[in-house]
């Protein structure tokens, strides 16, 4: 149903991410290649402190590359102003975080709106509702992020990121703060998304049954790709791997 | 707009503060400027009846930017008054001559002496106040008077110009003041500067006709132009008043924008994550700032709505209190004013927007990645914005203190205001420098327990909270410990200034009177000066200067065969282009004109020019001595009493001094209570935006006690930096204060310290900032259980 021979939604070419100077530079990212075609689920998995975070938020346009080349649908993102950037962030890309997705100030319909409004566009009727409706919470459109649970809080900001339809969505560990009912049923609108409308997502987990529901995953440590999955892999599998790399040296899994 | 809207709602607490501020800046500056508006010249009311009046011309603007008037002498008041009363519509015209007279009960004095130099009027002029004979006869000859609450027969000892008298009250009238008859009037004081007239008819017509009769010898004024015939020490004191208020407004407003940027600015750091969220679903770095501009619009027009009535409520209240400490006129009211309103509405709004605005650049330039940043890691607290504000700020606020001592006496209150202001601005924006050093050496004893280490790490680690709660205690101590040490600086610089130039002689002063009448100073064995105004005409120009009456003995040889000179002193014959035997055309008090030749010109001649005294007291018959230096015992005389000179001098010091102090307990006042209300915004907002953080604490097995330790600790460290900062800058400037006089005056000056008030303000700002810590963890652990 997906094939890497896909366009790419997003490619990075020799992406580098270091932090601090000097004696405390930590290299998060260390000179990446990667391709995210479209209308993949891609999930990447990896010890804590390998790049995971980092990597989504490269990608996405959030934070920028110390090297190499991020290309958002198509068009590069290096010297994009800030202006620039967030309008083609706005347009092109959807971002689910771990928690605190949702303006605590305004209700679900309105934070689904808020991207479209950002832009200076007023949504069609309906079309916050029905985007609602995807994730099952039409009923629960005027209620503020305080009045929901963790989980419908998720699938609030999933159909916030998917509203403007954009080219990719991110997900850096959308289920980590989840109870396992919760996080399923946010690992199926994910899945869902991918299958009927095509779209692009990378999500980061920890867990294997959530990497599950992904068409491929990617392993990293110390800001590289160490070890790559593909077609629909068991959970057991991705265990395997995620423990494999833990103890030994991630290297020679991949060669 | 919806979008602010919706975030004001849902967290009000967090833009209490701003709210606050700016309403309780909008109430000072509404309360303020209504009683500023209200406090407009006026008429006096002995005018009521006169619709039309005449006043004596004017020769120009004095040096405080009054006009100098020329008196008419008696002659030709009543020719002109005869001219006027002719005039069809016009019922009466009457001469206004003024004089001093005081009632003397018991043998004291009684009354207000001010109010006595104005209190003497011509019988004629009752009718001008539209004031009625209610019993008895007019006043006919010397010695007869008309006043109020008297029954006509009774005999009142009272003072005047030339001593005391018993006059005869003749009937009561309906006005306030002492009623003669018109010759006697006439005869007390220097000439007349008022013609009054009653019309029947139309009033505008009247002075049209009335301008034809006078020309160019007076100035007809009716309707609203009569209110310029304000007395001279009714427009002094509002125009004191006036420096208080507008005093009030400038630190009423600079509080605010200090308040609503420092709460702002908190807000914001405590709003990271929220604004990064916005950036990252794709909000422009435009679109947050206008969102926060938007909020704040918000607020602030609902805060100045808030403040408004407030401020126009509490206005007419003070109307009492500024009347008895004289910074209004007596009978001042407080009248609506809607420009005052409305200006300080839009004050508001403005000053919240110039608050907001460096905190909504820098969050608007917040990357979106900070909504995932877990821990509230701050990024460098020093921004290239903070070092230029702090530098300029600093730069300009020495400058101020540093030329300080070259600007008048009257100018060195406000700059020293000026200064503290600016000198406060950068303390507060470069104080993340010295918080790190200041936190490391405060707890440095406790570094072992558990608390030292909490408050160590968690201000550490905020640097710009800690500079947020800090900021507003800096302001209150810095500007109290700055303003107060400067003042009385010098204050007691030109004390023993004052007192370096005194005699050790004593001296008769005046005891209950504006001044010493003629009788009490020719008892004493002593030299006095007769101070007194005269008209000098040079060339096409007329001037007014400060004269005084000397006695011949002190005036020296005159001229060969001239009944009298006058000697000058340098600077003054400097000005009128005079040398020994010039002859000055004057006009003295009364409208009468001599021609006067200089006998000499030395360094110093008392107010600048000194004149015969008999010719003073002969043309200027309601003058008075100010004191007499005595050469022999004192001579017992009803208003005056002997005392040292030193004492004398302490007086008029106290006297300014007691006005200083009402300033500055008035501006003092209004700052701590401002920022009292800020230290406990701030730690309130900072405190509650803790509660995670508390959590986690507790869950860690913290006790209610060590929590409340912690954040009592940190609350006693922010007010110690603002306390550190604030005295430090005190300090530091004072130093330049003093550094400026010392050059000045080529001695050495004390630095005087107030350490009673900065005493006082330190303790409120702890006690402050110590309920706004603990109420919030106590409430919350009590809800908790
Ligand atoms: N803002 C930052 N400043 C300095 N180092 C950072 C920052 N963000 C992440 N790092 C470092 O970069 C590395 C990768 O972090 P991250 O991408 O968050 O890892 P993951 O999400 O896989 O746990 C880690 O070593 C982390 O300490
Ligand atoms: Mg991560």
């Amino acid at each position: 149903m997906t094939t890497a021979n896909n366009p790419p939604a997003v490619e990075l070419r020799g992406v580098t991410k270091t932090y601090g100077s000097g004696e405390r530079t930590v290299t998060a990212l260390d000179d990446l290649d990667l391709i995210f075609p479209a209308g993949t689920f891609t999930a990447v998995m990896g010890p804590s402190g390998s790049g995971k975070s980092t990597l989504l938020h490269c990608a996405a346009g959030l934070d920028r590359a110390t090297g190499g080349e991020v290309i958002i649908d198509g068009t590069p993102v290096a010297g994009l102003s800030e202006r620039v950037l967030t309008r083609l962030r706005r347009e092109r890309v959807g971002f689910v975080f771990q928690a605190f997705n949702l303006v605590a100030a305004l209700t679900a319909a309105q934070n689904v709106a808020l991207p479209l409004r950002l832009a200076g566009r007023k949504p069609a009727a309906g079309e916050v509702t029905a985007m609602l409706g995807e994730v099952g919470l039409a009923k629960r459109a005027d209620h503020r992020p305080s009045e929901l649970s963790g989980g419908q809080q998720q699938r609030v900001a999933i159909a916030r990121a998917l509203v403007t339809r954009p080219a990719v969505l991110f997900a850096d560990e959308p289920t980590g703060a989840l109870d396992a009912a919760s996080g399923r049923e946010v690992l199926r609108l994910l899945r869902a998304s991918v299958d009927r409308h095509g779209q692009t997502v990378v999500m980061v987990t920890h867990d294997p049954f959530a990497a599950a529901h992904a068409d491929r995953v990617l392993f990293l440590a110390d800001g590289r790709v160490v070890d790559f999955l593909t077609g629909p892999c068991g959970a057991q599998e991705i265990a395997l791997r995620t423990a494999r790399l833990e103890e030994g040296r991630p290297a020679e899994v991949l060669s | 707009m919806r979008l602010a809207w919706a975030m004001v709602r849902h967290r009000f607490a967090a833009f209490a503060g701003t709210f606050v501020a700016v309403a309780l800046g909008v109430a000072v500056v509404a309360g303020a400027t209504t009683i500023y508006l209200s406090s407009r010249p006026e008429a006096p009311e002995r005018y009521n009846s006169a619709p039309v009046l005449v006043r004596s011309p004017s020769v120009g603007d004095n040096a405080f930017g009054e006009p100098e008037y020329q008196s008419w002498t008696a002659g030709e008041a009543i020719r002109l008054s005869g001219e006027l009363a002719k005039l069809p519509g016009v019922t009466a015209a009457a001469v206004d001559p003024v004089f001093y007279a005081q009632r003397v009960i018991a043998g004291r004095p009684a009354g207000d002496p001010q109010d006595a130099l104005l209190a003497g009027h011509a019988w004629s002029s009752a009718a001008l106040g539209g004031y009625r004979l209610a019993a008895g006869t007019a006043p006919r000859g010397p010695g007869e008077v008309v006043v109020a609450g008297v029954a006509p027969g009774s005999r009142m000892p009272v003072l005047t110009a030339a001593g005391p008298a018993t006059w005869t009250v003749t009937g009561t009238v309906d006005g306030p003041g002492f009623y003669v008859a018109d010759r006697e009037a006439l005869r007390m004081s220097a000439g007349v500067r008022v013609i009054g007239l009653t019309v029947d008819g139309d009033a505008e017509a009247v002075a049209g006709a009335a301008r034809g009769v006078v020309g160019p010898a007076g100035e007809v004024v009716s309707g609203g132009a009569r209110d310029s015939l304000e007395p001279v020490s009714v427009t002094r004191t509002r125009w004191l008043g006036a420096q208080l208020l507008i005093a009030m407004v400038v630190l009423g407003g600079f509080v605010a924008v200090f308040v609503v940027a420092s709460t702002c600015a908190l807000g914001a750091a405590q709003r990271r994550r929220e604004i990064g969220l916005l950036r990252a679903v794709g909000a422009t770095p435009g679109q947050v700032r206008r969102l926060m501009y938007a909020e704040t619009l918000v607020i602030s027009t609902m805060a100045a709505l808030a403040g408004l009535p407030l401020g126009a409520l509490t206005a007419p209240l003070l109307t009492g209190p500024l009347v008895d400490t004289g910074l209004e006129p007596a009978g001042f009211t407080v009248t609506m004013q809607p420009a005052a309103l409305a200006g300080s509405f839009v004050l508001g709004v403005v000053v919240a927007l110039a608050g907001v605005a460096v905190a909504a650049r820098r969050a608007s330039r917040a990357p979106a990645l900070d909504a995932l940043r877990e821990a509230a890691v701050e990024r460098r607290a020093m921004t290239p914005l903070r070092w230029i504000a702090g530098a300029a700020t600093a730069a300009l606020g020495t400058l101020l203190l540093v030329t300080m001592p070259m600007m008048a006496t009257t100018d060195q209150s406000s700059a020293g205001l000026g200064a503290a202001m600016l000198l406060l601005t950068a303390a507060a924006a470069l104080a993340p420098i010295v918080i790190v050093p200041l936190v490391r050496l405060v707890t440095w004893p406790w570094r072992g327990a558990a608390t030292g280490m909490l408050v160590r790490e968690g201000t550490l680690i905020a640097v710009r909270r800690v500079a947020s709660t800090a900021a507003p205690v800096l302001l209150t101590v810095g500007f109290t410990v700055l303003l107060t040490g400067t003042v009385a600086t010098i204050d007691d610089v030109q004390g023993q200034h004052d007192a370096d130039n005194i005699p050790a002689t004593v001296v008769l002063a005046p005891d209950g009177v504006p001044g010493l009448a003629e009788t009490a100073v020719q008892a004493q064995a002593g030299t006095s000066h007769l101070p007194t105004r005269l008209l000098v005409t040079r060339g096409a120009t007329t001037a007014g200067y400060d004269a005084e009456g000397a006695p011949p003995s002190e005036l020296g040889p005159g001229p060969a065969g001239s009944s009298g000179g006058v000697v000058l002193d340098k600077t003054r014959a400097k000005d009128l282009h005079a040398s020994v035997g010039t002859t000055l055309d004057v006009r003295w008090a009364d409208g009468s004109t001599a021609a006067l030749p200089v006998r000499a010109i030395r360094a110093a001649a008392g107010a600048g020019i000194l004149v015969p005294r008999e010719l003073a007291r002969q043309h200027d018959p309601a003058a008075l001595t100010s004191a007499v230096l005595l050469n022999g015992p004192p001579v017992a005389s009803v208003g005056a009493r002997p005392m040292s000179a030193r004492d004398y001098v302490q007086i008029e010091i106290d006297e300014e001094g007691e006005l200083i102090d009402l300033f500055l307990l008035v501006l003092i006042g209004l700052t701590v209570g401002y920022t009292g209300l800020a230290v406990a915004n701030t730690l309130l907002m900072a405190t509650s935006a803790r509660r995670p953080e508390f959590r986690t604490l507790r869950l860690a097995g913290a006790t209610e006690a060590q929590i409340l330790r912690v954040t009592s600790a940190e609350a006693l460290l922010a007010v110690a930096v603002g306390t550190l900062l604030g005295a430090g800058v005190a300090v530091a400037s004072l130093s330049g204060v003093r550094a400026a006089v010392e050059a000045e005056l080529d001695r050495a000056v004390a630095l005087v310290v107030p350490w009673g008030t900065a005493a006082a303000v330190i303790a409120t700002c702890t006690v402050v900032a110590l309920a706004a810590t603990t109420l919030p963890v106590l409430r919350r652990s009590r809800s908790a259980t």
